[in-house]
């Protein structure tokens, strides 16, 4: 099951302070909830774990990210992660090209173009809970980055540990999967 | 012609109340998960998530440790006793567990056994598999290209291609096609589907090791098959396995199998030595268990100017996912899907079946369809109306124009069949009749006017069921004959057995008719038992509408032995020779004395206590029937329905059903069957689908997706028949289950395309869904 | 299935007190079913979708699949068994087999139950209330035309005996 997703904010601070955690791996898997990087392989490729709750079921995916090219100049960054269930219940694979732009009132704006495949009995439930699941991270994730870079910005000890891993709320996530059915959307 | 008994009596005909429903209604029915035995353990299955990946490593360390747990098996594990592949019902074979890799999402890899079934599902959580994903397959079409990966490495011929299938003149047929006026094509896809009983699949095993017998309740439409498989896979002496299928909550082919779950259940049975039990899940039973169609179908015929049709040539794919497991004769790959002239007089015909392996679920089994005639009936009947359309000809008269006639019985079908009888002209005009039909065509032209949507559908279906002769047709070598076996008491009271098994058609009642029928004893006198191998005798099960043609005939041949020696005894009674006495139901008389008789009643009794010097004493009979040829039920189905412009929803505004099952034996449980068969045939047509994304995982795998019609969107049906019998049937009964199935998906689909042929639509696959139907009203610039 | 966690439970079934002490997580299908070993309640086993499983808990027609056995404890909980018998069969239980609104049986327990529910709030349906009253309970057998000609039989001889069913 293949699904798209785009997503963006801003952020308060400049492009290059954005773009320095953005291009870390160990960085963004701190911000992903439930991510953790176990072992750096070589200076692109990295192993780790991810731990996906979705009300009472706990999925880990055990994977590896490689960092397809990364443009310092122009602060694109693109990545492919692979990862599989440890119970041997599915699998996802994710590409993804993250960029960081100055917006010219100040701040920054972070554009993630990713496409997501998922394979096991989440992929059962079809692509809107996917989807669900997948924005529900990514707000997050979202979240994380800005305490980290409020973090970064102040010089505060950036923690190493990742963050508590909480278990993203089934019922909101039905909630919003059953009002996204609601919601005009220009595309699928 | 059959002589009517009195309702007392209770023979063919009459609409007695079931006998079995006394403890259905009670909630007193005995179905698997009933069973309950001393010590019973329960089973659980792990499953594969991917739809194609190799099995690298299997731990069941943390699974065994949890308290409660009393095995858990693997493939290996069952490689070692040879178990780990079963053969499946069509000469290929299947995993029980997998070795090596898996084939399809869902598949079998471990099954455990604990205590209980909360503990067994905790247990099955921990077991951990790592597998290397492998490419996917699920295009049927793509199955034979260079470049696709082979899914079956168990085979000698490393190939997609599990069969290739032709019968009829492909020569003389292409000579009509190039010749003909007119010709007219359609590409159809019987998507697959699932019968989707509302009981799911399970059984309860034990073996008893003092006394090496091996008692399995299985929800099994076949039983004797099943026990037959048992023994052949498991090594088991036959005699000392019984099979016991309890009462079931529905089949429709979806039992006939022989699942991994049993074969597991068995071995954790044997090894453990405690009863183990295993149900299914709702998801396990869509994603795993014996689906139905999948059958990409193209169809071109050749017809003159005025629609008199001449040839007919088909092509089909036949999407059988990771194993070949349909239940199908042997000489059939494709079942009796060269039925597929259906009820008109072609002169020639050429059909032709590949059959491929795709990473998904095994299967193909007879859904409600007698072996793919679903299929085959949907095919003609989408081609017919596609040719009525091309010629601009109204759909009933092009049908009528091409009936075969009923001089033509038994009429030779160009691709080798021999139809008994039938009128497909008189069940046609007394639907039209029913529904009205010139009135609903004045009125579809109003609406078209006023920009509305109304379309009207018939099917003419011809059906082929009650497998079937011994000279063509076996399962798994088995001769499809069946039996039946009857033994009258003292009382006068009587018990049949039989091959048979009813997941809810009645037999209980039906059966006991037959015997009132032929010998006056009142049906409610009957007990009838099916189910257990140890008592019943060898039958091949219930399934492609086959009970009444093949055990009915058995138990009215039983019945006529057991009437000859009641003459007998009747005679030595009355002091008279056999020819001076006259039957009726009931009783013997002598010819010119009434009065002086004998019932059937003390008959029995003197069976026991004064039979003639000489005579075995008893009154019982085992009639083994191999049928001469199979029955071809027909009928026609007209639907009409209302679109929604703004919805694209499909209303079913009425639906007329006119069945011809030959002789009937009870018209209430046949109206009953129909019912139930047109409303599987509406939830095809309209809102079923199993289908695959490209990573092989399934869309459509719980009740969520996969939608079962509630008493909301169900209309209510119209039902009626006409009656020509069978000429080579005891009774002259054709089997009349599958009809409406068979018959009704083209008649929905063909009111669908009718309601949109003014706008240019010719054909749309199933499942009609609203959204679908919205979107071609979009193209067109229809919608509200 | 003993577990350190058990809860005391009390129920009232089909009139008679019956106390157990169950798992938190146990279903209350699986505690009718085995617990109380009254079989008549099926399952069809999937996301709360079928009915086969409807029993009335304080009189309300509830999917016991779906609902925990300690959910239960202190209410009064009625099932098929408690409807009616050979010798005295309820009206709906009479409708069913002179109507032929049951072939396989399967969803025969839960589709009373249901229709019983039904009767207690409208005791004169029209078809389209018996539709409605039970879409929760799926059949694969009759296509439900005989299950509300049944549902139709036994209002018409509620009604027309006392008005308390």
């Amino acid at each position: 099951m293949a699904i798209k997703i785009e997503k963006s904010f801003q952020a308060p601070e400049a492009a290059a302070e954005v773009w320095k955690i953005l291009s870390d791996p160990r960085s963004v898997a701190s911000c992903v909830p439930g991510a953790q990087v176990t072992e750096a392989v070589d200076d692109r490729t990295y192993k780790g774990v991810i731990k996906v709750k979705l009300g009472p079921t706990v999925t880990d995916y055990k994977g590896e990210a490689h960092i397809e090219r990364r443009d310092d100049q122009n602060r694109i960054i693109e990545m492919i992660g692979k990862g599989q269930d440890v119970r041997g219940k599915g699998s996802a694979s994710m590409k993804m090209t993250g960029t960081v732009r100055e917006l010219p009132a100040g701040g920054s704006e972070v554009v993630t173009i990713s496409e997501l495949n998922v394979v096991g009995i989440l992929a059962q439930m079809g692509n809107r809970m996917i989807q669900e699941v997948a924005n529900q991270m990514f707000e997050q994730f979202t979240k994380n980055l800005r305490q980290r870079l409020q973090q970064q910005a102040s010089g505060a000890a950036v923690s190493g540990a990742p963050e508590e891993v909480k278990p993203i709320d089934a019922g909101s996530v039905a909630a919003s999967a059953v009002l996204g059915l609601f919601k005009s959307k220009p595309k699928e | 012609m059959l002589t009517k008994t009195s309702p007392e009596i209770g023979g063919m005909g009459h609409p007695i109340k079931r006998k079995e429903d006394l403890r259905f209604i009670q909630g007193k029915g005995n179905y698997i998960d009933d069973v309950q035995l001393p010590g019973m353990v329960y089973g659980h299955m792990v499953r594969s998530p991917y739809a194609h990946a190799r099995i690298t490593a299997i731990r069941t360390e943390e699974a065994k440790k949890l308290p409660g747990v009393l095995a858990v098996i693997t493939g290996e594990d069952l490689a070692k006793a040879n178990l780990a592949w079963m053969p499946t019902l069509f000469h290929d074979k299947q995993m029980v567990l997998a070795t090596g890799k898996v084939l399809f999402q869902s598949q079998e890899v471990a099954f455990v056994v604990a205590e209980d079934r909360y503990t067994a599902a905790d247990a099955a959580e921990l077991v951990e598999v790592d597998y290397e994903e492998l490419p996917v397959l699920v295009d049927p079409h793509k199955a034979q290209d260079t470049d696709a990966p082979i899914l079956r490495d168990d085979r000698e011929e490393k190939s997609n291609l599990i069969f290739h299938w032709e019968v009829g003149d492909r020569a003389a047929t292409e000579q009509q096609m190039k010749s003909a006026p007119v010709t007219a094509l359609v590409k159809a896809f019987f998507p697959r589907c699932h019968p989707a009983p509302l009981e799911t699949c399970g059984c309860v095993i034990d073996f008893n090791s003092a006394t090496g017998k091996l008692t399995a309740w299985i929800t099994s439409q076949a039983p004797h098959a099943h026990r037959t498989v048992f023994a052949l896979v498991a090594g088991l002496p036959e005699q000392n396995i019984r099979v016991i299928s309890p009462d079931i909550g529905g089949g429709f082919g979806n039992k006939v199998p022989v699942y991994p779950g049993y074969v597991c259940a068995a071995v954790a049975a044997l090894t453990i030595g405690r009863p183990v039990k295993w149900i299914e899940t709702r998801s396990e039973n869509l994603q795993s268990t014996g689906f139905a169609r999948d059958y990409h179908m193209e169809a071109e015929l050749a017809a003159d100017k005025d629609g008199r049709v001449s040839a007919l040539r088909v092509k089909t794919l036949a999407d059988h996912g990771a194993f070949n497991a349909a239940a199908q004769p042997t000489k059939f790959p494709a079942g009796l899907f060269s039925v597929c002239t259906g009820s008109y007089d072609f002169s020639q015909a050429f059909c032709e079946v590949d059959g491929v392996y795709t990473n998904k679920a095994p299967g193909g089994i007879a859904y409600r369809c007698s072996f793919r005639v679903t299929e085959a009936a949907y095919l003609i009947e989408r081609a017919m109306d596609v040719l009525a359309q091309e010629l601009k000809l109204d759909p009933a008269e092009l049908r009528r124009r091409n009936f075969i006639p009923p001089e033509k019985f038994p009429y030779p079908s160009p691709l080798g069949w021999s139809y008994d009888s039938g009128n497909y002209q008189g069940a046609l005009d007394l639907a039209l009749e029913k529904i009205g039909y010139n009135e609903l065509r004045k009125e579809q032209a109003e609406r078209r006017e006023r920009g509305e949507l109304m379309g009207i559908g018939i099917s003419s279906f011809t059906e082929i069921v009650g497998a079937g002769p011994s000279h063509t047709f076996d399962i798994l070598g088995l001769k499809m004959f069946d039996s039946a076996e009857l033994r009258v008491h003292p009382t006068g009271k009587a018990i049949m057995r039989m091959g048979t098994k009813s997941q809810g058609q009645g037999h209980e009642t039906t059966y006991a008719q037959i015997v009132a029928q032929e010998l006056g004893i009142p049906a409610n006198d009957v007990a009838i038992e099916e189910g257990d191998t140890d008592t019943a005798p060898y039958g091949l099960g219930t399934y492609a509408s086959r009970s009444t043609p093949t055990s009915g005939a058995a138990a009215a041949l039983a019945a006529r032995k057991v009437r000859e020696k009641a003459r007998k005894i009747a005679a030595h009674l009355l002091e008279v020779s056999e020819e001076d006495l006259e039957w009726e139901p009931g009783k013997f008389s002598v010819k010119g004395a009434p009065g002086k008789s004998k019932t059937i009643q003390e008959i029995a009794f003197a069976a026991y206590t004064n039979f003639p010097q000489g005579m075995e004493p008893g009154l019982e009979a085992v009639h083994y029937y191999d049928p001469p040829n199979l029955t071809f039920p027909f009928g026609t189905y007209i639907a009409v329905v209302d679109i929604d412009k703004g919805t694209g929803e499909v209303k079913v505004r009425r639906f007329v059903a006119i069945d011809d099952c030959g002789n009937i034996i009870n018209p209430m449980i046949v109206e009953g069957q129909v019912h139930g068969g047109l409303t599987e045939g509406m939830a095809i047509a309209f809102m079923q689908e199993i289908s695959y994304d490209e990573s092989g995982n399934v869309q459509g795998g719980t009740f969520m997706d996969y939608l079962v019609p509630t008493a909301v969107e169900t209309p209510s049906w119209e039902t009626g028949n006409t009656c020509t019998p069978s000429p080579h049937h005891p009774f002259g009964a054709k089997g009349v289950g599958e009809s409406p199935n068979v018959g009704s998906p083209a008649a929905f689909v063909n009111a669908v395309v009718d309601a949109l042929s003014h706008l240019g639509v010719k054909h749309i696959d199933m499942p009609l869904s609203p959204w679908k139907i919205w979107q071609i009203l979009k193209e067109k610039g229809v919608t509200q | 299935m003993t577990s350190k966690r058990a809860v005391d439970i009390t129920v009232k079934v089909n009139g008679k007190e019956r106390s157990a002490a169950v798992e938190p997580r146990l279903l209350l299908v699986h505690f009718i079913r085995e617990s109380l070993a009254l079989t008549g309640t099926h399952i069809g086993r999937d996301t709360t979708n079928c009915g086969a499983c409807t029993v009335l808990l304080d009189g309300r027609a509830v999917k016991s699949c779906t609902l925990f056995a300690v959910q239960a404890d202190g209410r009064e909980l009625r099932t098929i068994e408690g409807v009616g018998n050979t010798s005295a069969l309820h009206p709906l239980q009479e409708g069913f087999k002179e109507k032929h609104g049951l072939q396989c049986g399967f969803c025969t327990p839960g589709m009373i139950m249901s229709a019983c529910a039904l009767l207690e709030k409208k005791p004169h349906p029209t078809e389209e209330d018996i539709r409605w009253g039970i879409s929760g309970n799926l059949c694969r057998c009759t296509g439900y035309q005989n299950i509300v000609k049944a549902v139709q039989y036994a209002a018409e001889k509620m009604s027309a005996s006392t008005p308390q069913a």
